[in-house]
């Protein structure tokens, strides 16, 4: 039977320019290091600090608002797709004010913070587990040490720097081997929690820490574990469980490392699983999740230089794998570590971590180096523990890439001088690279460092890491809630575009489904912003309980709104409007 | 005195990105607006009458159906916006396009006509007494007679071939033809051909480099303004996410040798930047006509020996 020729819908003549393709897989990478797996572990340590919330519906509910996340972007990318991204949205839909100052303190000063977080997880993860396997204690030991700090940060400036120097393109090449490496080893991890029993694990952990931590422990020794908490602070809502005499239940005398943790475990009032909890506490774990999950759309800037971002639907597809294969990976570790660690002594860990009363001392407990000691030798272990991480060090790159974009476009509106959008002849941003990120982020990762000014005394009850973290994630989401905000009016605010685009264009009541998407969307990053500002239950650390955080934040707005201020009135007596230029021209 | 000059390029049939181009004098209070090559549409998209008023089109790969004049007239120029030439036609009249190469290429020639001849006289009836000039050089994917259809405007001016006095004593320098593409377009040759052509235009300046504008559709090889996708030129299929400097090596020379104060490019969509080449300032303001945004460029001659007022546009 013949085959019926399919129908033409197009006729397209000779004329340059292409029907363009792409690779959606470099896409994909993006998202899915954007929500990386070493994020999720580290925001999993968060989860102690609230007590009484499912960790694993909390990650559920939260994935399902990221894929309104998604559309949201897809649609913002496909109509307007500019290198830029948020900045070009807001500056076009509402107010060439507003988008910089959002899109300047969300794409540009927050990401110095990322600077020690990135740094601090790369030690904590990797570089002291794998030294201390090794044998350097020394060199871990300096790590922790503000100077340790201060040189862990300007590795990951440089590696950083590499990244978005080597381009965009070669970065994808990188990054595709990165995840497959990453993942295999992933895969071995979870494999060997499969094959192990509870205790074969115990037994491992605990030889571990006699034979790798056992010389800087607590009296020198892991044999015998004892806990005193009365000695370490606990944050303002008692965290740890006390007796009805008022003793803490964890206190006392463990035999083993791993008792130790078990008892901190459940000292903290932990729920046994991560699937039970109650209502409320889950939903507050959602913006502590937001720290790993809110990011499949971190490439949003870039999305103006990748081929074919006008298509709406790839845009969903590829940013939905990177929220669906790292979320996945994650629910099914978390699984294994409920089913063979157990949760109550996973999360153990982390809390013995951040109230510094660690039977290894000092170090965090790595879930990648805590696994690996099922491993019989330690050649194997730092193996798979460095493959591990390269899914944390193939996202380095992120740290200025997608600032650098926004930079741009602030350049080329003038907000911003010509000189920061200048690149060298193989497209190096060196100016934007240099001045406006690498030197403000040595800055802020030498205050991190505790260098010139200790700034551990400027917080109370929380660890200086963990309101870093949330004030960088805050930045963003306050970016991310006005996105919402931009395309859920897009219709009326910028016609032409909404009505150039692919985007479904049905909904109820003259109003487009994706306008009522939207609205949702920034309906739950305005939660969570409520939430991360009035905190509470203390558990965020970034909310105006907070003076020092509170302050630091105001003042990036500040900042920017200054820089815009000044720019409109030089701009004004070379008579240039500013906002002429973020304005759409009449068509009729 | 400063003359403020308005540079868009590249739209490629957008009706909306035209008009704003028109308006766009008022909107950025330019003296001059000058537009750099490729006006016309590349594709034609069918709309099939079904009978009964009812019609049906695809665009972007959704389906669409029309009920009615009214809708059929609002879809058509949501098309037109867009940068396609939307023609109603029956089913049995779209399979003879498909079939007859010869009849495909005289309907997008005799639509490319008619949309120029509405383009202009819209811009002249829009741009009496407006106070600015407006000048309009065709590209490499415009056709020969496209030329003559400007040339009967009353308000724009046409740039082709060309060196045109510009207020303060400034002259622009213009062409729209390329260096060879892989689409075989209708204003290209190579690089010897296309050198002595250029410098046969700029041998009419009478006018200093530091008062000299080029405007030329091809951008200066190797430079950021000529970046784009590689393609295969027998498949004209884009490999991977690799990139080329595709511009012209003989606008580049032209460029070196007389040093012009200013050149303003278009052709590669992507390669939206500004860059020197010596004492000159040269930029590709890029375009994104499929959005119905234009993509434009300020730029402020105020006498001086450097260029340094410019910003890139996106309205």
């Amino acid at each position: 039977m013949a085959t019926k020729a399919p129908e033409q819908t197009l006729f397209v003549r000779k004329a340059s320019g292409l029907v363009k393709g792409w690779s959606s897989g470099d896409g994909f990478r993006y998202s899915f290091f954007s929500v990386n797996l070493f994020l999720a572990f580290w925001s999993m340590a968060y989860a102690c600090f609230i007590t009484d919330g499912s960790l694993f519906w909390s990650i559920v509910i939260t994935a399902a608002f990221m894929v309104v996340e998604i559309v949201v972007y897809a649609g913002l990318i496909s109509a307007m797709p500019r290198a830029g991204g948020d900045y070009v949205w807001l500056t076009r839909i509402f107010h060439s004010s507003i988008g910089f100052i959002v899109a300047a303190v969300g794409w540009w000063f927050i990401l110095w913070l990322w600077t020690p977080i990135y740094a601090d997880m790369g030690v904590q993860t990797t570089i002291k587990p794998i030294f201390r396997i090794l044998g350097l204690n020394g060199a871990a030991d300096f790590l922790s040490k503000p100077a340790g700090i201060f040189v862990a940060s300007m590795v990951v400036i440089a590696i950083a720097s590499v990244l978005v120097a080597i381009g965009m393109k070669t970065y994808a090449k990188l990054q595709k081997y990165f995840m497959y490496i990453g993942l295999a080893a992933i895969v071995v991890l979870g494999i060997l929690l499969v094959i192990s029993s509870s205790q074969n694990f115990k037994e491992k952990f605990n030889g571990a820490a006699v034979k790798y931590y056992g010389d800087t422990a607590q009296g020198g020794s892991l044999k015998e574990s004892k806990l005193d908490l009365t000695k370490y602070k606990t944050d303002e809502n008692g965290l740890f469980a006390t007796d009805a005499d008022g003793n803490y239940v964890a206190d006392g005398t463990h035999a083993t490392a791993w008792e130790s943790i078990q008892a901190i475990g459940s000292g903290t009032g932990m729920p046994s699983s991560a699937f039970t909890g109650t209502l409320k506490g889950t939903l507050w774990l959602i913006p502590l999740m937001l720290f790993w999950m809110a990011w499949p759309n971190w490439g949003a800037t870039l999305y103006g230089e990748v081929r074919g971002a006008k298509d709406f639907r790839k845009n969903i597809y590829q940013m939905a794998g990177g929220l669906f294969l790292p979320t996945a990976v994650v629910l099914i570790f978390l699984f294994l570590m409920n089913w063979k660690v157990g949760y109550q002594s996973w999360l153990g860990t982390y809390a013995a971590y951040w109230w510094g009363i660690s039977p290894l001392g000092g170090d965090s407990i790595s879930p990648t180096a805590m696994v690996s000691f099922l491993l019989p030798n330690s050649a194997l272990q730092i193996v798979l523990i460095g493959a591990a991480s390269l899914i944390l060090f193939g996202w380095f790159g992120t740290l200025f890439l997608s600032s650098t974009r926004m930079i741009f476009a602030a350049a080329f509106d003038r907000i911003l001088p010509e000189w920061a959008a200048r690149v060298s002849s193989g497209g190096v941003p060196y100016n934007a690279l240099i001045l406006l990120m690498t030197i403000p982020s040595i800055i802020i990762a030498s205050l991190y460092a505790g260098w010139p000014i200790s700034w551990t005394n400027a917080t109370s009850g929380v660890t200086w890491i963990k309101e870093i973290s949330y004030d960088a994630t805050l930045g963003i989401v306050i970016m991310f809630f006005f996105c919402g905000l931009a395309f859920m009016v897009m219709k009326w605010r910028a016609r032409s575009v909404w009505e150039s685009s692919s985007l479904p264009k049905t909904g109820i009541a003259g109003i487009p489904w994706m306008s009522i998407l939207a609205a949702i969307y920034a309906v739950f990053m305005g939660w969570n912003i409520y939430m991360f500002i009035w905190d509470p239950l203390g558990a965020y650390a970034v909310g105006y309980k907070n003076k020092a955080s509170f302050i630091f934040m105001l003042s990036l707005y500040g900042t920017a709104a200054v820089i815009w201020v000044i720019s409109y009135f030089v701009r004004k007596h070379q008579g240039m409007a500013l906002e002429a230029v973020a304005k759409e021209i009449p068509v009729e | 005195m400063t003359v403020r000059l308005f540079f868009a390029t590249d739209v490629h049939g957008s009706e909306a990105c035209w008009r704003k181009f028109i308006n766009s004098g008022k909107h950025y209070e330019a003296d001059v607006l000058i537009l750099g090559g490729d006006m016309t549409g590349k594709a034609v998209v069918p709309i099939i009458d079904n009978g009964g008023g009812k019609y049906t089109f695809h665009l972007q790969d959704v389906k669409r159906d029309i009920d009615g004049a009214d809708a059929l007239a609002a879809d058509q120029r949501a098309i037109r916006d867009h940068g396609y030439y939307p023609v109603v036609m029956t089913a049995d009249e779209r399979n003879e396009f498909t079939s007859d190469p010869d009849k495909l290429d005289e309907l997008f020639h005799s639509q490319m006509r008619r949309g120029v001849e509405e383009w202009v006289a819209w811009a002249d009836e829009r741009l009496v007494g407006a106070g600015m000039r407006c000048i309009v050089c065709p590209g490499n994917d415009d056709r020969a007679d496209i030329d003559e259809i400007l040339a009967t405007s009353s308000q724009l001016e046409l740039g082709e071939g060309n060196v045109i006095d510009l207020p303060e004593g400034y002259q622009l320098a213009s062409s729209g033809w390329t260096n060879l593409t892989p689409w075989d377009t209708a204003r290209e040759e190579d690089e010897p051909l296309l050198k002595a052509r250029i410098e046969g235009i700029v041998a009419q300046a009478t006018a200093s480099p530091d008062r000299l504008v080029f405007g030329l559709h091809a951008p200066p090889y190797d430079t950021q303004l000529d970046v784009a996708p590689k393609i295969d030129w027998d498949t004209l299929t884009v490999k991977g996410q690799d990139e080329a400097h595709v511009g012209s090596t003989a606008v580049k020379e032209v460029i070196e040798e007389v040093q012009p104060i200013l050149s303003l490019h278009g052709h590669i969509h992507e390669s939206r930047a500004a860059v020197r080449i010596g004492r000159t300032l040269a930029i590709n303001p890029g375009s994104s006509y499929v959005e119905g945004t234009l993509s434009g460029c300020v730029v402020e001659l105020d006498g001086k020996k450097k260029l340094k007022r410019y910003r890139l546009t996106m309205g």
